[in-house]
């Protein structure tokens, strides 16, 4: 169902985003992934409104597998391009519960995420809309897919290394 | 430098060495631009990207801007994308379809061979305007293989065969994999930039012996590579764990030159037989009913891991794709990849490959992101004027004919692809255009 004006509490909703960015400006990578269910993706798409993770090239689609991988190099004490390592500052704003089933317990979530990276005297800002799938699990969620559409995402980028 | 006397660019390259103003002088960079990009052979695109009479993209030959398109004969246009009136880009997208080229300035509109199709309120042109004089300019020399499209922007030069031909077989390697025999350019792209040289990516691309240690993050406690190809359980051996030093297989690949600055690694050490899942499976399975089996087992046996056709594009026979390296500036540089469609590859190993290629070189990967840090470095290093040279001589002297591939013969972690690069950088550059 449309939840948008549904009356359904965003607060727990913008309290586990709020959380989620600050597991990742403090770099509790490990952490950030535990959030994910097991069959959880990750998704930044290298075009606006793009369909699909398989047909096209992403600047980030990671399964758990892949996001383990990730996350055991972040904490690799040889990985040049985090040495020194960013310093980010997440703001995420605008939540809009966008689909709710309370069948099923699974939530759409809408957001603003702005990112201000910091890195080697170098300060760049990452910023766009983000879509999170959230499964309810006990008190809290686990995500199905968090879907970054950064307002740049089919420009160059110079190397990124932390998720946003 | 500035006038680029033959002499004065000859003492910049010695045997094993070359002079960091390579790297870091503007006035050479300047050089570079006219003497190599103004006149080699340049990868521009493939076919596939403009399927369609009207399609067409944009992109750049060193740094002047063109476009191509598929004209209603069929054949695929190289044009310099800007307008001959006041000198506008014409066409703005990075891809699309359009009859007719217009430019947003005054409405002069071309048609996608380049010619000046109309031009608003004409009664206002001179007597001696001539529309036949005043069509897009146009590349004065375009040759395709295999539907990838290179242009020369000079009309004289070496032959498109001359350039290209010893590099064909590795073009068939990767086409040869697509069980209709073509393969499509048409799954995005990954675009990435770095504040350096664009000769730190060029020389890169055949670099083996950086790996182990540029690349330790994406090695695991085994020394092994974390998997990267769709069917692979696990990546190469690149790390001997109990020695601590580069594995010896690794040690032992072996690269390749074949004069023009060109030039190919092996493969790593992957072909265990054991590459199986149910995209790859099914894969093979197609392209040995195409094919016949034993020319799909040919096929599938990884013969070459980087291929470089120099100076502005390389072929990955691991990841498959391929890349094009495009100079801003002297010290600042773009890189765009394209991911390979096989055309009549079951979507799942199309889809496979495409994937697996976010997690080596997109912007955010776990590989190209090391690299792009050592090319920052590198760039910021070789500011200093305070020490001259840098080192290429590893493995000087050992190179070996290998009269089997027509080629010569070095250890993939020498420095043999380099020097035969700057042979060529030198062959351009000591020649006024």
């Amino acid at each position: 169902m449309d939840a948008a004006n549904s009356g359904i509490d965003r607060a727990p909703f913008e309290l586990f985003l709020i959380h989620e960015a600050a597991l990742l400006d403090g770099r509790r990578f490990r952490d950030w992934m535990a959030l994910f269910a097991d069959d959880g993706t990750y998704w930044v798409p290298a075009v606006p409104d793009q369909q699909s993770p398989f047909s096209e090239a992403s600047l980030f689609y990671d399964d758990r597998e892949l996001m383990k991988t990730r996350v055991e190099r972040l904490e690799h004490p040889r990985i040049h391009v985090q040495t020194p390592p960013s310093r980010t500052a997440h703001l995420v704003g605008n939540v809009v519960v966008e689909q709710a089933n309370a069948a099923d317990g699974e939530f759409t979530v809408g957001s603003t995420v702005i990112m201000v990276e910091f890195r080697d005297d170098a300060q760049r800002v990452f910023a766009g809309r983000q879509s999170h799938r959230l499964r309810r699990d006990g008190a809290s969620f686990r995500i199905v897919q968090k879907r970054v559409d950064l307002i740049n995402c089919d420009s160059a980028f110079e190397a990124m290394a932390v998720p946003i | 430098m500035r006038n680029g006397h033959a002499e004065e660019i000859a003492k910049l390259i010695e045997p094993g060495r070359v002079h960091r103003r390579v790297y870091a002088d503007p006035d050479l960079f300047e050089l570079e631009m006219e003497r190599i990009f103004g006149r080699a052979w340049l990868f521009v695109g493939h076919g596939s990207q403009v399927p369609n009479p009207g399609d067409y993209i944009t992109t750049e030959l060193g740094r002047q801007p063109v476009i191509m398109c598929r004209h209603r004969d069929g054949s695929v246009q190289v044009l310099l994308n800007r307008c001959t009136h006041r000198g506008a880009k014409v066409v703005n997208e990075r891809k699309g379809h359009a009859p007719r080229l217009v430019c947003c300035y005054h409405g002069w509109s071309y048609d996608t061979d380049g010619r000046l199709a109309s031009v608003p309120v004409p009664e206002g042109c001179g007597e001696g305007f001539d529309k036949e004089a005043l069509g897009l300019a146009r590349a004065p020399r375009v040759g395709e293989y295999r539907g990838f499209v290179f242009a020369s922007l000079a009309a004289d030069g070496p032959s498109f065969e001359d350039h290209i031909g010893p590099m064909k077989g590795n073009i068939d390697d990767l086409v040869d994999r697509a069980p209709d025999g073509t393969l499509a350019l048409d799954a995005g792209m990954h675009r990435y930039v770095y504040n350096g040289n664009w000769k730190l990516q060029v020389e890169n691309v055949l670099d083996s012996y950086h790996v182990p240690f540029g690349h330790a993050s994406t090695v695991n406690k085994d020394g092994v590579q974390f998997a990267r190809r769709e069917g692979d359980s696990k990546g190469a051996a690149v790390i001997e764990t109990k020695k601590k030093e580069t594995a010896g297989s690794w040690k032992d690949r072996k690269s390749y030159i074949v004069g023009n600055g060109h030039g190919w690694t092996s493969n790593t050490t992957l072909d265990d037989g054991k590459r199986s899942s149910p995209a790859f499976d099914e894969y093979k399975r197609v392209l040995a009913e195409k094919v016949g089996a034993d020319r799909a087992n040919q096929i599938l046996t990884p013969r070459l891991h980087n291929s470089l056709i120099y100076p502005n594009m390389s072929i990955m026979g691991l990841n498959i794709h391929v890349r094009v390296i495009k100079p801003i500036a002297v010290d600042r540089t773009e890189v765009t990849i394209y991911p390979i469609r096989l055309c009549g590859a079951p979507d799942s190993m199309n889809f496979g490959n495409i994937r697996l290629l976010n997690v080596t070189h997109s912007a955010a990967s776990f590989v190209q992101t090391d690299d792009l840090e050592s090319f920052v470095r590198a760039q910021k290093g070789l500011r200093s004027n305070l020490t001259d040279w840098v080192d290429i001589s590893r493995g000087l002297g050992h190179e070996e004919p290998d009269r089997e591939l027509n080629a010569t013969r070095g250890l993939a972690t020498h420095e043999m692809v380099v020097r035969a690069q700057y042979k060529a950088w030198l062959g351009y550059m000591r020649e006024a255009a």
